[in-house]
């Protein structure tokens, strides 16, 4: 079996990379991913540089040639699943070299089928993913002290929330819109409701809505990319965290004020 | 105040389950994963109660409870094949402070400027408190893995 190109192993190890930092990996990770694909296909000689907002990969086969490659990342959701499946594949890469090497061009083919087949999976469907997103707004609802209506409309306004994410982020808004836009609509969907039930606290039904858009994820890997030494990427994923909780409370904010100011 | 132990604190327990699993699978993942995050969130959220009680002090217990979990999830997600991360990222939600945020954000408007700023402290304090529990559970576990690659 004849060694893959450089060029087509360089697309292979970019590609690997932007799905798991577009699912919301850790730079440590993706740095370790692209180095084990271009490892598994004969090219020990790479070097990458890898920043939440894009990826520079360059890969040597020894000799003069070189091949570098640069992908900017534009839209980022979170997708454990994805993250997870891509690491599984490379180390089933990995698993391979062991047995026989080295690894063709039909191998690299089925690598990339697969990487294709795992990008455009959605493991479930719409209604689960707004069911899920119910639930949590609903059971953290219950967690800080709720009774079981207000934990109703908490399901119902998570699921509204999910939905309507969905949507939001078709537009081209910026993460800060984003969350201010959907805390906003958490606060006017929670006040709209107390308009027509009596006797509920409004604030725990907000609250359970508001944990579904903490930035949980931007504040761990915040954490563990400065620990592992990728400072840039640390700094960048702390202070989109910090833009995410002030939008949190930009939006909530100003639709409580609305509200206040319109004497309801 | 509630004991440790009751039906109280299993009923919370099973509450921060329940929505740990919606989360995850909110974020796609699957299978017997889910399960997991769930009762890590489960674990988290219990542990701080537990430790609340008992120490009275809720930085302390925030940084105890955070501890447990990361070293609850570096174990079990290596037994489960999956990214260490991934599981963090779940099983922290429940301590991640929203609540004191809406808090601090709602005397904010009403004009309760010392309300406002003691909330946004404890905002402030256990994000950090959480950030430093991570570091160290992560900084740890790279040590011990690279001591036992070398002897």
């Amino acid at each position: 079996m004849n060694k893959i190109s450089l060029q087509e192993c360089s697309k292979l190890a970019l590609e690997t990379g932007r799905i798991i930092l577009q699912s919301g990996g850790t730079t440590n990770r993706v740095e370790l991913m692209m180095h084990k694909v271009c490892q598994g296909f004969g090219f020990e000689d790479s070097e990458s540089f890898v920043t939440p907002t894009g990826i520079f990969l360059s890969l040597g086969d020894g000799d003069e040639q070189i091949s570098t490659r640069i992908k900017r990342i534009e839209q980022r959701r979170i997708d454990l699943g994805k993250i997870t499946q891509v690491s599984k594949l490379v180390n089933a890469l990995q698993a391979d070299i062991h047995n026989s090497r080295p690894l063709g061009e039909t191998r690299s083919r089925d690598f990339y089928q697969e990487l294709v087949r795992i990008d455009r999976e959605n493991p479930y469907p719409t209604w689960v993913i707004n069911l899920s997103g119910g639930a949590t707004s609903g059971f953290f609802c219950l967690l800080f002290g709720g009774s079981w209506i207000e934990f109703a409309i908490a399901f119902m306004i998570g699921c509204l929330i999910s939905l309507s994410l969905k949507y939001i982020s078709k537009l081209p808004v910026n993460n800060f819109l984003l969350n201010a836009l959907a805390s906003a609509l958490i606060v006017l969907l929670a006040k709209t409701i107390d308009t027509w039930i009596p006797n509920i606290r409004l604030d725990n039904i907000i609250i359970g809505g508001i944990m579904i858009l903490v930035p949980g994820l931007a504040l761990t890997n915040a954490i563990r990319d400065t620990m592992s030494g990728d400072l840039v990427s640390g700094t960048a994923r702390g202070v989109e965290a910090l833009i995410i909780t002030i939008g949190i409370v930009a939006g909530s904010g100003a639709m409580l004020k609305v509200w206040d100011l319109l004497g309801y | 105040m509630m004991r440790p132990f009751d039906y109280l604190t299993l009923m919370q327990f099973a509450w921060a389950f329940l929505a740990i699993i919606g989360f995850s699978v909110r974020s796609n993942l699957k299978g017997i994963r889910v399960l997991f995050t769930g009762l890590g969130g489960g674990l988290c959220w219990a542990s701080y109660l537990i430790i609340l009680y008992y120490t009275k002090s809720m930085l302390l217990s925030v940084f105890l409870a955070i501890i447990l979990v990361c070293i609850y999830s570096e174990v079990v997600a290596r037994k489960l094949l999956t990214p260490v991360s991934v599981f963090v990222i779940c099983v922290i939600i429940p301590l991640v402070p929203g609540r004191s945020l809406y808090y601090a954000m709602r005397a904010y408007i009403s004009g309760q400027s010392m309300q406002a700023s003691k909330y946004i402290f404890d905002t402030l304090m256990i994000s950090g408190t959480i950030a430093m529990a991570i570091a160290i559970v992560a900084s740890a576990t790279n040590l011990i893995l690279r001591l036992r690659h070398r002897f």
